[in-house]
């Protein structure tokens, strides 16, 4: 679907996590977009309120301002009425890098970000290249797979799970608690919850509490080996760092494997799905890559911007302030929501029409300023290569069944995609 | 007019060099070094497209 029916600005829920997952949030997105002024989203009896932010220009303003809009709320637009009711993620406000502002981020960021430069990136194309023929090989034969499972997931997986030096065996736990926490408020994924009990905003609670734990138990054992025995991954580097003399804790380190297993794996696994989608349902665009793919780099940046994997980041106020005129008050929350700035009619000509050599694509699915995507450059890379080994070998492959989205407000994740193509002999 | 790359921020994306080559190049230490002092009228507009572009924003001109 390209254009979808406008919604009445009152009828605005966008904390509606149901809302993304019927794949209807564009037709909201744009009455925001045209609507004068800033919109306010009533929160409930357990969550506050805060600002949509729909509009390119209004995103750009507040993320050049980290010093005015903070971080260290949170970066999902939920903000519990009730302080003790807040989810385990909650707890690492200010200790992540995503969840941290200047000065204290960039010193931190800099520890791990020589392994994510453009240098560093083009030196993994080989293995990445290599992985993916691995996970092609697996469904080749079958000509049917579920391409989230099979292919989309595990990519992005395999890499951020070497780069942190984490054993074969444990990359599905790895997955399956990514899940949990980003898909907390998806019923599929609270297995921790009686079924009756599912799809509740306490199962939620449940469910991202207790993928977070175990996501802290697990590394909490990894750090104790690498303590002991050091290697070249990101771990261990961060094992010997220090931010302005001192080391970091061992709290510090949780936090950061915690946020690089998550960013590392989540995003870019729904940019590939997304991006398939996108390709079978303009056939007219996905001939011209497959005539041409050279054209590819290009498509990607368009599969970018038409996807917008990480849904949203909020901020909130540290001072009364304002956004282009608007009055925002100290301490109040803004939500910035990427699809929507993507699609901004003053940007983009013709926002709706998915055109993979749109040039220019100035896109902020990465965000811009201080917390532009670390791993933006494996997000590209990871796109262009499985689209060149996806096509050269199974250049029919096709949607075949429902495309199943997640509940989530904060992902555009896509849970499964089932495909067929004709197998290789 | 003088422009600046914060090097605590710049992380070797390489938009300013493709904007305005004859201002900006990527060393081999990953970061943006600006190769003139005094950026002449004819180059603003290169200049400004790098500023604008950059991911993260590191770019700025320097009050005279």
């Amino acid at each position: 679907m390209t254009t979808q029916e406008a919604i009445e600005p009152d009828e605005i829920n966008l904390g509606d996590d149901s809302l993304f997952e019927r794949y209807e949030q564009h037709g909201a997105f744009e009455t925001l977009r045209r609507r004068p002024g800033l919109h306010w989203n009533d929160g409930n009896e357990s969550v506050k309120g805060w600002w949509n932010i729909t509009r390119y220009d209004d995103v750009l303003y507040v993320s050049r301002h980290p010093e005015v809009f903070s971080s260290e709320g949170g970066i999902t637009q939920f903000e519990p009425v009730d302080p003790n009711e807040q989810v385990a993620a909650a707890a690492g406000n200010g200790k992540m890098l995503i969840t941290m502002d200047p000065p204290r981020h960039v010193k931190l960021r800099r520890l791990v970000n020589k392994g994510f430069t453009p240098r560093a990136v083009s030196a993994m194309e080989a293995e990445i290249r290599q992985i993916t023929n691995q996970l092609l090989d697996g469904v080749a034969k079958e000509g049917r797979c579920d391409f989230v499972l099979d292919v989309s997931a595990q990519l992005p997986l395999a890499v951020i799970c070497g780069m942190m030096g984490l054993e074969r065996k444990d990359w599905d736990l790895m997955f399956q608690l990514t899940n949990k926490v980003l898909g907390q408020g998806d019923p599929e994924y609270q297995t921790d919850v009686p079924e009756n009990q599912r799809g509740t905003i306490e199962a939620a609670r449940i469910t991202g509490n207790m993928g977070t734990m175990q996501m802290f138990g697990f590394f909490a054992q990894l750090l104790q080996q690498r303590q002991a025995n050091k290697g070249h991954d990101l771990v261990s580097i961060l094992v010997d760092s220090e931010v302005e003399g001192e080391k970091l804790t061992e709290e510090d380190i949780l936090w950061f494997c915690f946020l690089l297993i998550l960013a590392g794996n989540e995003t870019t696994r729904n940019a590939i799905s997304g991006g398939l989608v996108a390709l079978c349902e303009h056939p007219e665009q996905r001939a011209r890559l497959q005539a041409d793919m050279s054209l590819l780099p290009q498509a990607v940046e368009e599969i970018l911007r038409w996807v917008s994997p990480v849904t949203h980041m909020s901020r909130v106020a540290l001072q009364d302030t304002e956004i282009n005129g608007f009055p925002i008050k100290k301490g109040e929350r803004v939500t910035m929501w990427y699809p929507s700035v993507n699609r901004d009619a003053s940007v983009f000509r013709e926002p709706d029409r998915f055109d993979i050599t749109r040039t220019p694509n100035e896109h902020l699915a990465f965000g811009i300023g201080e917390h532009f995507c670390l791993g933006a450059g494996f997000a590209r890379l990871e796109l262009k290569v499985i689209f060149e080994e996806l096509f050269r070998r199974f250049p029919d492959i096709q949607i075949d069944g429902p495309v199943e989205r997640l509940r989530s407000t904060f992902i555009g994740g896509i849970k499964h995609l089932p495909v067929k193509f004709t197998p290789e002999r | 007019m003088k422009v600046t790359v914060n090097t605590e921020m710049c992380e070797g994306h390489g938009k300013c060099e493709q904007s305005a080559p004859e201002v900006f190049k990527l060393g081999d230490d990953d970061i943006s070094h600006v190769l003139i002092d005094d950026v002449g009228e004819e180059l603003r507009p290169k200049v400004d497209r790098a500023i604008r572009l950059c991911p993260r924003q590191a770019i700025s001109w320097v009050a005279e």
